[in-house]
């Protein structure tokens, strides 16, 4: 289980991050799981429909196969960068999407881990900004000591002198 | 946030203010709102049976609650935060520093007006729910609060005349407050809201009603079998009569909310004052707002005006009427930009270089509207035959509209402000401070690849949902990057002011 992802801080130079290997499981589970239910609950009503008892193995398969194709994509197409200027995280390819939070503007940081998260030995980190649209920015699966070190290092960033 | 009495000494409290003596009349009635009319239904309609008199109990009940409150709610100043004691049995004490509040709003409804006093609410940034609701001050006291937290709580005993002379940056006329009424739809919450009455009252009055009227209009129609060109007149006239009373609706709503609309300032706060029979009187800190809105319809044009709108960063739940929102809900471009110069000084509003964008991107707001248009002519063929194919005259127009809107499209950034210039029909200006900008995007989609281009979007706090982005469409990809780059410099640099 052990992968040769560089910590944050000596690779900030280096430029963009990937998730860790162990991610990808959790990556596909984010999509399919979701896309199951249409799958099992449209299928059955189909095959009722038709009586045709194939047809729930089929659209189940699809879900899974089309879970898949997009979990494998988010999994490859995430990075992450922390510099001297703060966190930016970029995702998808066909809609590219790259968001920075500046350091300045932090205001409070989030560490989850789920069960199979922790069995993993992941984390997924949010930082919340005081904006209206992108007030919680999520990194999913990150490795959990990247995770930490991202934590304290953006939280040590907020200012302790908020006079308003 | 309850917290033990423990808290802070009693004698730090400088001097401990109540709520007004007939307050618990104010939170009674309020209350009482949601069952004033199944007990006026119930006492009215009631057969005599003395068990129908038992919600009266409950009513008795919230009368001790009331008064309840009343004898145990106190606030004081302490330094530089304001203290509030609250509750008997389970007392709380909070303590609210003067510097967090960002929003202050007076409200007086009629009754209010009637015995002089004030609804208070103090807001922070944030939040569902106000730091400080006080049912009712009395109106000086509720004004010396809120002088208070204008000098956040320093020098407590300064008289009120040593406070700086609030000047007025603008006041609406009357003419301005029909023209207010004029351009907005306001019209519509009248109606709705009547409608929505109408059928919580009984579900089959509105279909009866349309019904009665229908079958009259028809059957009147029908027995005197009028020509084409008739039915054409009747319907023009029908059209033109709602439309006028939706604007009537309007204008009385406009009189009402916006009748003595001051704008004024005093310090480094700015103050709203504006209502007929109900006054609404907010203050918030011009460090406060977050972006600014400046916008010009098609009847703001042909009325030769704008108006001007602020996002603050305070809890609102969806009651626009108690923040800061509106610097002037009308006024000539003049006058706007002159406010804008006023209250924003080192932006040099006036003097901006906007960077217009490529034109030639017009087909990409005209793209949208094709599928609609297709779907909307398909369905129309099928219900009218060939005359549905006249949808398809929207589209010229609407390319039309395309190209106006890509022409005017532009952006500007200096060393305090972004601002972004849209639309064409509708005009709208949206900007805010460099320091009040939260997180950046970039987005790509797959014909912005095609094309180098991306959309750059900017977060702000206090946004609404319905108010426009803040963001710069269809900007050349290495332009795009290098002003994401600059601008995400600039904001690790500086710190957050809000």
């Amino acid at each position: 289980m052990t992968e040769p992802t560089l910590s944050a801080e000596a690779s900030s130079a280096a430029g963009w991050q990937r998730l860790p290997v162990r991610a990808r499981l959790l990556c596909l589970l984010g999509p399919v799981l979701p896309l199951l239910v249409p799958g099992v609950f449209g299928g059955v009503a189909l095959a009722r429909a038709l009586d045709l008892w194939v047809i729930p193995l089929v659209t189940v398969a699809l879900a899974v196969m089309l879970g898949t194709w997009i979990g494998l994509k988010q999994y490859r197409y995430t990075y992450w960068k922390l510099d001297d200027e703060g966190l930016a995280i970029r995702r998808g390819r066909m809609w590219q999407r790259e968001t920075r939070v500046p350091i300045t503007r932090v205001q409070h940081l989030d560490l989850k881990r789920g069960p199979l998260q922790r069995m993993r030995g992941l984390a997924t980190l949010i930082v919340h900004t005081a904006g209206t649209r992108h007030s919680a920015v999520t990194v999913p699966h990150l490795d959990a000591d990247d995770a930490e070190r991202l934590r304290d290092r953006l939280g040590r960033q907020i200012d302790p002198d908020d006079d308003a | 946030m309850t917290t033990p009495d423990t808290g802070l000494p009693r004698s730090d409290t400088a001097a401990e203010h109540r709520l007004h003596p007939m307050s618990w009349l104010f939170v009674l009635l309020q209350q009482l709102k949601q069952f004033i009319l199944p007990l006026i239904v119930l006492l009215v309609f009631g057969r005599g049976d003395r068990n129908e008199l038992w919600p009266l109990i409950g009513v008795g009940v919230l009368v001790v609650l009331s008064l309840w409150q009343y004898f145990t709610y106190r606030y004081g100043v302490a330094g530089d935060h304001l203290v509030i004691r609250s509750g008997l049995l389970e007392r709380s004490l909070r303590v609210i520093p003067f510097a967090r509040i960002h929003n202050v709003a007076l409200q007086q409804s009629l009754l209010h007006r009637v015995f002089g006093v004030a609804e208070v609410r103090l807001e922070s940034a944030g939040g569902r729910k106000p730091e400080a609701e006080m049912r009712v001050l009395r109106l000086d006291d509720a004004l010396a609060l809120e002088a208070l937290v204008r000098r956040r709580g320093a020098v407590a005993t300064a008289a009120v005349d040593a406070e700086p002379a609030a000047d007025v940056l603008l006041a609406l006329s009357p003419g301005d407050v029909l023209r207010v009424g004029l351009v907005s739809n306001r019209g519509m919450i009248v109606v709705g809201a009547a409608a929505a009455a109408v059928s919580q009252a009984s579900p089959r009055a509105l279909p009866n009603l349309a019904e009665t009227v229908g079958e009259w209009m028809f059957g009147y129609a029908g027995e005197h079998g009028f020509g084409v060109g008739e039915y054409a007149a009747t319907g023009v006239a029908l059209a033109v009569f709602a439309v006028g009373a939706l604007r009537l609706f309007s204008i009385l709503l406009a009189m009402l909310q916006y009748y003595g609309f001051r704008l004024s300032e005093s310090g480094r706060r700015l103050t709203v004052e504006r209502g007929l029979l109900a006054r609404w009187r907010t203050s918030a800190s011009r460090r406060r707002i977050q972006a600014w809105t400046l916008y010009e319809g098609v009847l703001h044009r042909m009325l030769k005006r704008r108006s001007l709108d602020v996002d603050t960063a305070v809890a609102e739940d969806g009651r626009q009427q108690r923040a800061l929102r509106e610097l002037a809900p009308i006024a000539t471009p003049q006058a706007c930009d002159a406010l804008i110069d006023h209250l924003l000084p080192r932006a040099a509003w006036s003097s901006l270089e906007w960077r217009e964008l490529p034109a030639s991107s017009w087909w990409r707001l005209f793209l949208p509207s094709l599928p609609i248009v297709l779907i909307a002519t398909v369905a129309l063929e099928w219900r009218l035959g060939a005359w549905g194919l006249l949808a398809l005259a929207w589209l010229p127009w609407s390319a039309f509209k395309a190209r106006k809107h890509a022409r005017r499209m532009a952006w500007c950034v200096n060393d305090d402000v972004l601002a972004v210039r849209e639309g064409w029909w509708r005009r709208s200006w949206r900007f805010a401070e460099l320091d009040k900008l939260q997180a950046l995007t970039l987005t790509r989609s797959p014909i912005d690849r095609r094309c180098h281009t991306a959309t750059l979007w900017l977060d702000t706090a206090g946004a609404g949902a319905m108010s426009a982005p803040l963001r710069i469409r269809f900007l050349p990809e290495t332009e795009a990057v290098a002003l994401y780059d600059a601008l995400s410099r600039t904001l690790a640099r500086r710190p957050l002011r809000w």
